[in-house]
């Protein structure tokens, strides 16, 4: 669109910003709002008080929260991550209210503002929070986090899908439950690729040179640049993790990638200065309703498969209420509703089965049910030790030059 | 009795109006700083947390890893106030001048992209300034940029950025200190047979000067430590010193870099200014206010 005004281009993108999902909206409200944000974070960060750690916790324990009359509920989550009718359905039949804040924007963020609680263990005024998988394990392996009563939550343990069992930092899920999830592949433009992409290798390929963005998070960028060297990534150590982000590096250095982004790539690639960007599978869905160009693809190698999970802080002050939540978002009508809001992955069986009464499309969409062909190809982040994963985000920070 | 005390009271007056803004500077800059010095001397790592150590090396490490950003911030600020300067000069010398009945507008128009907030400002020179827009499409027309040629993730947009969102603030003190200029002085120096170059450049120039030194400063000194333009218009390899900090800041919980970073680059800036004002501000200025 080479004619149109810069207003009514900026009106326009205004106007994509408000239907974007979450990802897409925190990268790039994320840079557009740096400014802004995290003003609670350095002033958390200014106390700088040591830290206490070295209770090993059990991973076996469990809640006990007997049940008493629901009233408020403090849920922080991502931005754009629910549909909002369904807290007012929850505040209905519980007769309690749900506090819904969106005010996680980014992980390590979060942790900033909230970490100096934590520590001192003291409650983080929250009762329920939506967190990543790596930092989630942090959460869990630090004990920051409460043991969930599961005879409080009988639709988490009944349709929770059993692949999310097993996770090395909460293999029961004593202490967490997924929220959604998604995956880390390759979103393109076919008219400045000029057809599909199938393989990683697109990625490294010459042709493309300043015309592909980087994420600067290292699990997904590595983890994708390491299932182009033949490793899986799943069970990458420390060393593949540093190989990997070495090859970025060097053809990051020949001029190979335009950026390193947060979630801000899909400016870029609707305006096709890119063709391809390592993206999130949701993002795509919701772009392609402004450019019908844009395709995700799970790459044939595979793709980063991250999961948001949630998670009662320490010393919460209503976890029963946080458990009764957790039970209604797994009721499988509630989690489709959820699902075909925010196009991600759910974590709840029988969710397809529901989407596909109502909307036959979606419901075959890859993007938000992949089939166990796709399925086999997605893999969680690694689990990593402290000191490995801040080894691992330092060589990653130079070469992003952060 | 009652004539000390009010000789006293007339001595606290000045401290008493003081007052306020010492309280101010005090808590909300004072403190703060003081406590960026503590935490620049800790080291840990965000998950267990940080403790006090007189960690110093952290401040020659975090300047050898980052020189590059820190060059580059200097770098561009520096081309951006000169850019600045070019065009502000030229204008707040209409405005001042030859403006007649229009200065209040031209002069309103220079403050209206402050009515926009800054970000969605550089956000919107995203949108203009895109590979398959019209700018660059006409600039590869001409043959300033090549076919594949673009300008955003470039030098030149961070720059061109920088210099579009701090150009009023270069244009409002040249034209300050152009304005108040005595007129009979040019006349003067034209009835004594100076050409008009020659009194512009030994009347009107130094008695600028104050609004060259404010306006370089002004526009200088948040640019080195801008962030924006280089995080919207920019990559990686265009990051400033301000990217560094905010990302160890915010994103990696590095507070120790962070505010060492942060320290340095107040230290060089002021130790910049200390020396400019030495060469071009203090004489210069008393000069030009007798």
């Amino acid at each position: 669109m080479p004619h149109e005004s810069p207003e009514s281009a900026l009106e326009r993108w205004l106007d994509e910003q408000t239907q974007t999902s979450r990802r897409a909206f925190i990268g790039r409200a994320g840079s557009a709002g740096l400014a802004l944000s995290g003003l609670s974070a350095v002033l958390a960060a200014c106390g700088g008080v040591g830290g206490e750690k070295g209770n090993t916790v059990d991973l076996n324990a469990t809640g006990n929260h007997s049940a008493v009359k629901i009233g408020a509920l403090q849920f922080s989550n991502w931005p754009l991550y629910i549909d909002k009718s369904v807290l007012k359905t929850w505040d209905k039949q519980t007769g309690g209210t749900v506090n819904y804040v969106e005010d996680i924007n980014d992980n390590s963020e979060f942790f900033g503002k909230v970490r100096q609680q934590l520590v001192a263990g003291q409650p983080i005024g929250r009762d329920l929070v939506a967190l990543t998988d790596y930092m989630a394990a942090r959460w869990v392996r630090d004990g920051y986090v409460e043991a969930i009563d599961k005879k409080n939550i009988p639709n988490g343990v009944k349709n929770l899908q059993p692949s999310y069992l097993g996770v090395a930092w909460d293999p029961k899920r004593n202490y967490s439950l997924p929220w959604q999830s998604g995956a880390t592949g390759i979103g393109y433009n076919t008219k400045e690729t000029g057809g599909p992409i199938t393989s990683l290798d697109a990625l490294f390929d010459p042709k493309y040179k300043g015309r592909v963005t980087m994420l600067t998070e290292p699990y997904d960028s590595a983890g994708l640049t390491l299932l182009t060297m033949g490793k899986n990534p799943t069970k990458a150590t420390l060393d593949d993790q540093l190989a990997a982000i070495a090859k970025i590096d060097k053809y990051n250095r020949q001029g190979q990638f335009r950026r390193f982004t947060g979630n801000d790539y899909s400016t870029d690639l609707t305006k096709g200065n890119i063709a391809m960007a390592v993206a999130y599978s949701g993002d795509l869905v919701q772009l392609q309703s402004d450019n019908p160009n844009l395709r995700f693809v799970y790459p044939e190698q595979g793709a980063m498969l991250f999961t948001d999970n949630m998670m009662i802080p320490q010393k919460a002050s209503h976890p029963y209420a946080a458990e009764n939540f957790m039970n209604f978002v797994y009721e499988p009508a509630v989690a489709a509703k959820i699902a075909a809001f925010v196009n991600y992955i759910s974590p709840v069986t029988g969710v397809q089965e529901i989407i596909a009464k109502t909307d036959p499309k979606l419901a075959q969409s890859p993007l938000l049910f992949p089939d166990t062909q796709i399925r086999k190809r997605l893999y969680p982040y690694p689990t990593f030790t402290p000191k490995q994963e801040a080894a691992m985000q330092a060589a990653m920070a130079k070469v992003t030059g952060a | 009795m009652l004539n000390l005390s009010a000789r006293r009271r007339r001595k606290l007056f000045p401290y008493l109006i003081l007052g306020p803004g010492l309280l101010w500077l005090i808590v909300f800059f004072a403190i703060p700083l003081a406590n960026q010095a503590y935490v620049s001397l800790q080291t840990g790592d965000p998950e267990s947390g940080y403790t006090f150590t007189w960690a110093f090396n952290t401040y020659p490490d975090a300047i050898s890893t980052y020189s590059d950003q820190f060059l580059r911030s200097f770098a561009y600020a520096g081309v951006a106030t000169v850019i600045c300067f070019v065009i502000g000069f030229p204008l707040a010398y209409f405005i001042a001048f030859k403006a007649g009945r229009w200065r209040n507008v031209m002069l309103l128009l220079v403050v209206v992209p402050f009515f926009v907030s800054y970000v969605l400002r550089t956000v919107s020179w995203q949108l203009i300034l895109n590979d398959n827009g019209w700018v660059v499409a006409r600039l590869r027309d001409i043959g300033v940029l090549a076919p594949d040629g673009r300008l955003l993730a470039t030098n030149v947009a961070v720059i061109a950025g920088i210099a579009y969102n701090f150009l009023p603030f270069m244009t409002l003190p040249l034209y300050v200190s152009l304005e108040k200029i005595d007129r009979r002085l040019i006349e003067a120096a034209t009835d004594l047979y100076a050409s008009r170059a020659t009194a512009f450049r030994r009347v009107t120039l130094p008695l600028a000067l104050p609004g060259i030194f404010a306006g370089s400063l002004l526009t200088f000194i948040p640019a080195v430590g801008d962030f924006i333009n280089a995080a919207l218009l920019g990559t990686p390899n265009q990051y400033m010193i301000g990217n560094v900090i905010q990302s160890r800041f915010l994103n990696i919980l590095d507070y120790p870099t962070a505010a060492a970073l942060s320290f340095v680059l107040m230290a060089v800036i002021l130790v910049g200014i200390l020396a400019y004002a030495r060469v071009l501000g203090t004489r210069s200025l008393t000069e030009a206010a007798v």
